[in-house]
């Protein structure tokens, strides 16, 4: 056990040095900060407006509440463009540098690289969305009557679960080419498809259709945002997150077959 | 320390191995050795546990390669044919994840690290990127990875390629210092690497093991034996009428048309070439009858039966059975061509290296 922790600590460190050593992962961070920033400054500005317009006929609006919406809705819709990114060169580089076989024949399982893997570039992700939390909190502040933190929260926790799950089926794919931008242009079909599930599933009706749109990850992440914390929404983002590690872990184990 | 019995490996229809059987005692060098595509990669990946066999065991340290493909893990070091390096780490870094991953325990781990720089001259680059690192450099740092948690036994695919003559060097004698306290398997194409490293020599040719034994014992089995090339006035059959009756001569012929080319500037000499018996060493006597008869002695030059002539031998003959049984198809003319060129090829690179080893030798000690 104590070993298999090790192991991962290993990968995961080793992970995380990558990111910090890559120009790439600056670049992403940097236009991910860039693009937060000024979609923060875009739902604060609307935000007030609301207001505004609210206050002149008298009605009741929480603008905290509006603005923590409206804001992680965006990150959400910004995260998905993202993410395949960040998940496309997991194996991909590895196949192609011929470090796998590194890992291959190191006495660590296909379960631990994978997981490791998945944790460090999950850190490289919470890594980039801290900043979001400090000037939304500092905003934030300054509402009156003061905001239940758990809402913020909840919403960011929303926000890392679904990267995770994004992140780990984006790993599979990564591990089935040894081209990077392959990798991210599948990562990316996945995530359009993820998204516009519910689309598809209205269209299609009935038990059936219903049935798929649980699969939406914007639906259950937008439950997250609202503050609502359902069982089924963790379980979902904990089962991508689990299926992209299996998925993983056996084509990395089918690729060792069918090599030629 | 190594055992490989019956060993296939098929890729769909293709047998890329068949039926190598061969083992390695412990603190051995053993050198495999083969043309491009005879099999050496795909057996070693087969001993590191990255490729399943399709039949037949493979044991290293007692522990099946496939059944305990962690314990085997643990106590084997991989050099593949391209080092397996991040380029954003350091030489220290990265020695140190591998030694983490390969299982070396925290307290071991910074001596472990530190004595794998030094035997691979790394100590002054621990804090340089790989990125940043020469060919030379990074093929070193190869070899570290696959010595930092001491394992028994090493496995190094093809350690030398694409180094400069003097690194090949530093490599081979590094390669040597682990013999003893380390079981190495080394696959190279380049024959006198094999006689200088190996205690051991494995030659495979598609896929088969045709010949295992010391660098020495397979010379000495070529019959072809050594002897000397002549050159000589007058004419081959005068010659080979002197020559023949010498106790210890075997054979007296005629240079290769080739190699007469050069007869057309000096008309009346001819170059012949005295096969010897083995333990035998006429030069002496050879060299009196021919200047007795008054024949001028222009040149006399003794040749050695090399590795790369038991290799030929042994590679073509191979070649040339499976030809002989089915009946003579059309392709298999063009099925040959390819083994011959391979070691055309070899016998080129094995050449021009050791010219060019020379210089660099004398560099080193000056």
């Amino acid at each position: 056990m104590r070993v298999i922790l090790s192991n991962i600590v290993a990968i995961y460190r080793k992970e995380l040095q990558g990111y910090f050593a890559s120009p790439l992962a600056y670049a992403i961070a940097g236009v991910f900060w860039f693009l937060s920033g000024f979609f923060f400054v875009v739902a604060l500005q609307d935000t007030l407006q609301t207001a505004a317009a609210a206050d002149q006929i008298a009605q009741p609006f929480d603008a905290a509440y509006a603005l923590m919406q409206s804001f992680l809705g965006l990150m959400g819709v910004l995260s998905l463009f993202i993410l395949p990114i960040l998940s496309m060169g997991l194996y991909a580089e590895e196949r192609k540098r011929g470090t796998l076989e590194l890992l291959a024949t190191s006495p660590v399982t296909n379960w631990v690289v994978s997981l490791g893997k998945l944790l460090g570039v999950l850190t490289f992700f919470i890594t980039m969305v801290l900043p979001l939390l400090i000037y939304e909190s500092i905003t934030l502040s300054a509402a009156n009557p003061p905001v239940n933190p758990s809402l913020l929260w909840v919403g960011y926790g929303g926000l890392i679960l679904m990267a995770a799950a994004v992140l780990s089926l984006g790993m599979f794919l990564s591990s089935l080419t040894d081209s990077s931008i392959l990798a991210a242009i599948l990562t990316f079909a996945l995530v359009l498809l993820l998204w516009s599930i519910q689309a598809i599933a209205t269209a299609i009706g009935g038990p059936v259709g219903e049935a798929i749109g649980h699969l939406s990850l914007l639906k259950h992440y937008g439950d997250l945002v609202r503050g609502v914390v359902n069982t089924s929404s963790l379980v979902l983002f904990v089962s991508y997150i689990i299926l992209g590690l299996f998925l993983t872990a056996q084509s990395i184990e089918a690729l060792r077959f069918q090599r030629s | 320390m190594i055992e490989v019995e019956q060993l296939s490996k098929v890729y769909g229809s293709t047998p890329a191995i068949q039926d190598v059987t061969f083992a390695v005692e412990p603190g051995e060098i053993l050198g495999f050795l083969g043309p491009n595509g005879a099999g050496k990669t795909t057996t070693m990946r087969i001993l590191t546990g990255y490729l399943p066999a399709t039949s037949g065991r493979a044991r290293v340290a007692g522990y099946d390669v496939h059944e305990d493909s962690m314990a085997v893990r643990q106590r084997i070091g991989y050099l593949p044919e391209t080092p397996p390096l991040y380029p954003e780490m350091t030489v220290e870094g990265f020695l140190y994840f591998v030694a983490r991953i390969k299982g070396v325990s925290a307290g071991d781990r910074s001596r472990q690290v530190q004595s794998a720089m030094e035997r691979c001259s790394l100590v002054e680059k621990r804090k340089t990127l790989i990125r940043k690192l020469s060919k030379g450099f990074r093929q070193r740092v190869g070899i570290a990875q696959a010595i930092v948690h001491d394992p028994p036994a090493i496995i190094l695919d093809e350690p030398t390629v694409g180094l400069d003559p003097r690194q090949i060097i530093e490599v081979r004698n590094l390669i040597k210092n682990l013999a003893g306290t380390h079981t190495v398997i080394l696959s190279t194409h380049i024959l006198p690497e094999v006689s200088m490293t190996c205690n051991r020599v494995a030659i495979i040719n598609r896929g088969r093991v045709v010949a295992t034994n010391s660098p020495e014992n397979l010379m000495a089995q070529l019959n072809a034996g050594s002897g000397y090339e002549l050159e000589v006035d007058g004419d081959v059959a005068t010659v080979q009428q002197l020559v023949q009756p010498i106790p210890g001569v075997r054979l007296v012929e005629p240079l290769r048309t080739e190699e007469v080319m050069e007869q057309a500037s000096a008309p009346h000499r001819c170059r012949v070439r005295v096969a010897s018996e083995t333990d035998s060493d006429p030069g002496r006597d050879i060299a009196a009858v021919v200047v007795g008869a008054g024949l001028g002695l222009y040149e006399m030059r003794r040749t050695r039966a090399s590795l790369e002539d038991v290799f030929l031998q042994l590679t073509m003959t191979e070649e040339k059975a499976p030809e002989a049984s089915s009946d003579a198809e059309a392709g298999s003319e063009a099925t040959v061509e390819p083994v011959i060129e391979d070691t055309a090829v070899a016998s080129v690179a094995t050449t021009s290296e050791s010219a060019a080893s020379e210089p660099a030798t004398s560099e080193g000690e000056g």
